[in-house]
């Protein structure tokens, strides 16, 4: 059976219908927006990584380059010593002196093959305190880290200089010592607080003292990452270190992220590290991001709160409407039935309320639920000859007023035209308390319009008896009464049809 | 010996290092130029062995066991110009470390306008011999003072005061003094060396329930320093009965020796309950040997190398005696800008200073290695 679309079904049709794609564009919206932030954190991730290498990268070569020049300024300051005519140890020290302050070299020193440094304040016998002496011979540069008894830490470069003769003594190397302070300074970034370095031996030892961020610190950093990264990554991470290759490590501390970049330092052991806190871009471009999905949910709210209040007044148009053609239609239906149960002639109830009525009263008086109950029965006199004689409308005429006779006198009747010359009125309560009282003045009225020649009107009526079973009883009584006052009055003169049997 | 046990953690030490070396160094120094002397106040334990209970000062302790924080005190030199030698035993890290705190005084007097240069040299090899060539060398050479780590105070004293008796202003330094009379005018460094020896070997026996086979190694023969504190070793395990030395053996200062010695030792008594080691090089030569050989033989040893804070972090060594070496070689010179202005020991001076020894232990070997190294 296919079943009916109501209105509720309708409505509620429209309603999840609604809601389904409100809840679709919400959703399509959310969804977007986590795309959206989860892409663009993915493009500034790579963009900081980029960025943090490119800065790792630029220092390390800083750190290159100082190491080169001073190289090179070592070789200067040997091939001033070697072409000056030094004689004693004093003019050496002198020597030196003179050329740390004029070459910018720090503990500018020359060693000989007994392994007896000599700087400008001392001379000491250094085997057991600089590594690059644990050789008998020089052959090649060495750079190596300091470890100096007192936590500084150091830069030592050593340059062979198998030229090199003294007043008769043989000098097999000369060195500075650069101390890794003054490298961090002339690394310092000035953005600090955000972005921090670090330089770091090959087992992740610090060697610059700096703070690389709240996490790191001062720790070693190896053995520091190796509590937030998965332990592959971190061997991996170990492996680079130690053979020297660069590389980028991200992780989470305390909900915030940390990536740091590594880039080994040319012809160190070092590794230059520079770590980025909450990076700025990222930091910037994730405010937008949430700016933007912010923006998005506040579209899709205002969206749906518009479409709410636009449901709730088309609902509210829609129940209006359904309430005035309710209310249209139940006036048509009653107009519809005043139309069956009316005489459009007269406006009195036709034969068809009559009908109804009768049917109703009979159910009372099987009911035992009525006592009073009072019919009429009125016929008009002579309608036929009117019809015939002076035409319709003059029979109508006849009957309407004959109608308007009845309905003056029974006020507090129902009065029902039943046939073309017939009515009957019902009389209950009021009207039938007052019938046989407006029977005789109706009657009298009759009897004088028969000498006006005005309407006249045959009346029988009847009550209703205990024995009566329907209203057809009473009416029978009645009209039966009524045929006896039609005589009567045809006998005082009132008009009548020409072929009737009576005439 | 200043003989701290401490058996909590020391880690939060590191953070307040700083503070703590400031403040301890501060009363030091502040000690120091009151006296004049240079010298540091020496805190000797009770001899209570490394369980006992902790002591509250142990963690300032181990942070002021190496004072880097010196100042030069209100003396005002004579001249502007000094020039010393030195001369110590043995080519040897420990001396490189007297070296850095005598060359911090050299650049505080250069900051006051005030030149001093030396030499600081020493043989390859530990060698009374050659000390007295040394010597030898340098008297008729133009130094304000001269300043002597004794190689051997019974060959050495002699030299020292014949150079005395000539004029020269001498003086003595680091780890060995000269022999008991010797002219010298004044000795900055360890006095206490018998104790140090005795100081550890208590803890040895302690943490040994006072049974069991030990072995001493000592440095360089003759070396007063670790001749003391062998001597102290040994008449400390003969106050217990159920203890015996099964060898005493000499590495000569050489980090190989000391393994090679230790492997010979074990080998000839695999049951060997303990080592006792003199110097510097020894605990390291021990500590490789026992780590070679996986013996469960407990180490006690001298100063402050590297290595051998490596392996006391490790549980390798069971505990170590550090000397102040810095503060030895701050002193010592700031001393002998007074000697060569002719000034003898008193106010100015103490004739004999006595630095400081810290024993730590494993929980101590992290900040000692920060503090010392830088090693994180």
């Amino acid at each position: 059976m296919k079943k009916q679309i109501t209105r509720k079904t309708f409505i509620l049709t429209a309603v999840v219908g609604g809601i389904i794609l409100m809840t679709a564009v919400i959703l399509n919206t959310v969804f977007t927006s986590i795309q959206t932030v989860n892409a663009t954190n993915e493009a500034v991730a790579e963009v900081s990584s980029f960025y943090l290498e490119a800065m790792a990268d630029r220092r390390a070569k800083t750190i290159t380059n100082l190491i080169n020049n001073n190289f090179d300024q070592m070789k200067k300051a040997v091939d001033f010593i070697n072409n000056e005519p030094i004689g004693s140890d004093e003019e050496l020290r002198t020597a030196i002196g003179s050329l740390k302050s004029l070459l910018s070299l720090d503990r500018f020193a020359l060693v000989d093959t007994d392994n007896i440094v000599y700087t400008q304040y001392t001379t000491y016998t250094g085997g057991s305190r600089h590594a690059f002496l644990s050789n008998d011979t020089m052959d090649k540069r060495y750079i190596s880290t300091v470890s100096i008894y007192g936590s500084s830490k150091q830069l030592c470069l050593a340059a062979p200089t198998p030229d090199l003769v003294i007043a008769g003594k043989q000098y097999k190397a000369s060195f500075v010592q650069i101390d890794v302070k003054e490298i961090v300074d002339l690394l310092a970034f000035e953005d600090e607080g955000r972005t921090y370095f670090g330089l770091y031996s090959k087992n992740g030892e610090n060697l610059s003292g700096t703070k690389l961020g709240d996490f790191i610190s001062g720790h070693n950093l190896l053995d520091t990452v190796k509590k937030v990264i998965p332990e592959e990554s971190w061997n991996e991470h170990c492996d680079n270190f130690s053979n020297g290759v660069e590389g980028s490590i991200t992780y989470t501390v305390n909900g915030s992220d940390e990536t740091l970049c590594y880039v080994p330092v040319e012809g160190t052991d070092w590794m230059m590290v520079v770590l980025i806190c909450d990076s700025v871009i990222q930091n910037r471009i994730r405010s937008i991001s949430e700016h933007s999905l912010l923006l998005s949910r506040r579209q899709v709210a205002f969206i749906l709160i518009l479409s709410l209040i636009l449901l709730f007044i088309l609902l509210t148009m829609m129940k209006t409407l359904s309430e005035r053609d309710l209310a249209a239609e139940k006036e048509n239906t009653k107009t519809f039935r005043n139309m069956a149960n009316t005489d459009s002639m007269t406006g009195v109830r036709n034969k068809h309320a009559y009908s109804d009525a009768e049917a109703l009263l009979n159910q009372r008086i099987r009911e035992n639920d009525i006592d009073k109950l009072g019919v009429i029965v009125c016929d008009i006199n002579g309608l036929k000859l009117v019809n015939d004689t002076l035409g319709h409308a003059a029979g109508d005429k006849l009957i309407k007023d004959a109608c308007a006779l009845i309905c003056e006198h029974f006020t507090h009747g129902a009065v029902y035209r039943i046939g073309g010359d017939e009515f009957v009125v019902i009389l209950q309560e009021k009207g039938y308390d007052t019938m046989l009282e407006e029977l005789d003045m109706v009657n009298r009225e009759i009897e004088e319009n028969i000498k006006k020649n005005e309407v006249v009107v045959s009346i029988g009526y009847s009550t209703l008896t205990p024995e009566d079973q329907m209203v057809h009883d009473v009416f029978e009584r009645a009209d039966q009464m009524m045929y006896k006052r039609k005589k009567q009055l045809k006998q005082m003169g009132a008009p009548t049809r020409p072929d009737s049997p009576q005439a | 010996m200043r003989y701290y046990h401490k058996k909590a953690g020391m880690i939060p030490l590191v953070l307040i290092a700083a503070v703590v070396l400031s403040s301890c160094s501060t009363a030091s120094s502040g000690a120091a130029a009151s006296s004049g002397t240079g010298s540091s106040e020496v805190t000797v334990t009770d001899g209570s062995t490394g369980t006992s209970e902790e002591d509250p000062r142990s963690e300032d302790a181990v942070n002021s066991a190496v004072n880097f924080d010196h100042e030069l005190d209100q003396y005002e030199p004579k001249k502007d110009h000094y020039n010393f030698y030195f001369t110590y035993k043995i080519v040897h890290p420990w001396w490189d470390a007297v070296a850095l705190g005598m060359e911090d005084a050299q650049r505080k007097f250069l900051d006051k306008g005030i030149t001093i240069t030396y030499e600081y040299m020493a043989p390859e090899a530990a060698s009374a011999e050659d000390q007295t060539k040394r010597l030898l060398e340098v008297r008729d050479r133009d130094f304000d003072v001269i300043g002597v780590d004794v190689a051997d105070e019974e060959v050495i004293s002699p030299v020292l005061d014949e150079m005395v008796d000539s004029g020269i202003k001498v003086m003595t330094f680091s780890s060995s003094d000269a022999a008991e009379g010797c002219k010298r005018i004044a000795y900055v460094g360890n006095t206490h060396n018998y104790q140090d020896g005795a100081d550890l070997t208590e803890a040895l026996c302690e943490k040994l329930g006072y049974k069991g086979k030990v072995a001493i190694l000592v440095g360089s023969k003759g070396a007063p320093c670790h001749e003391d504190r062998a001597r102290g070793a040994k008449d400390t395990i003969a106050k217990y009965s159920d203890m015996t030395i099964v060898a005493t053996e000499y590495d000569m200062d050489s980090v190989d020796m000391a393994y090679d010695l230790t492997k010979k030792i074990l080998a000839d008594t695999p049951d060997l309950d303990g080592i006792i080691c003199c110097n510097m090089s020894n605990p390291v030569g021990a500590a490789r040997a026992v780590t070679e050989t996986g013996s469960d033989t407990v180490i006690v040893g001298m100063d402050h190398d590297q290595e051998a804070l490596h392996y006391l972090k490790d549980g390798i060594i069971y505990c170590l005696g550090v000397q102040d070496c810095y503060s030895i070689g701050f002193d010592t010179l700031q001393n002998a800008v007074k000697i060569a202005d002719g000034n003898k020991p008193g106010e100015l001076f103490q004739e004999k200073t006595d630095e400081i020894t810290t024993v730590i232990y494993q929980e101590d070997a992290a900040i000692m290695l920060e503090l010392l190294y830088g090693d994180n």
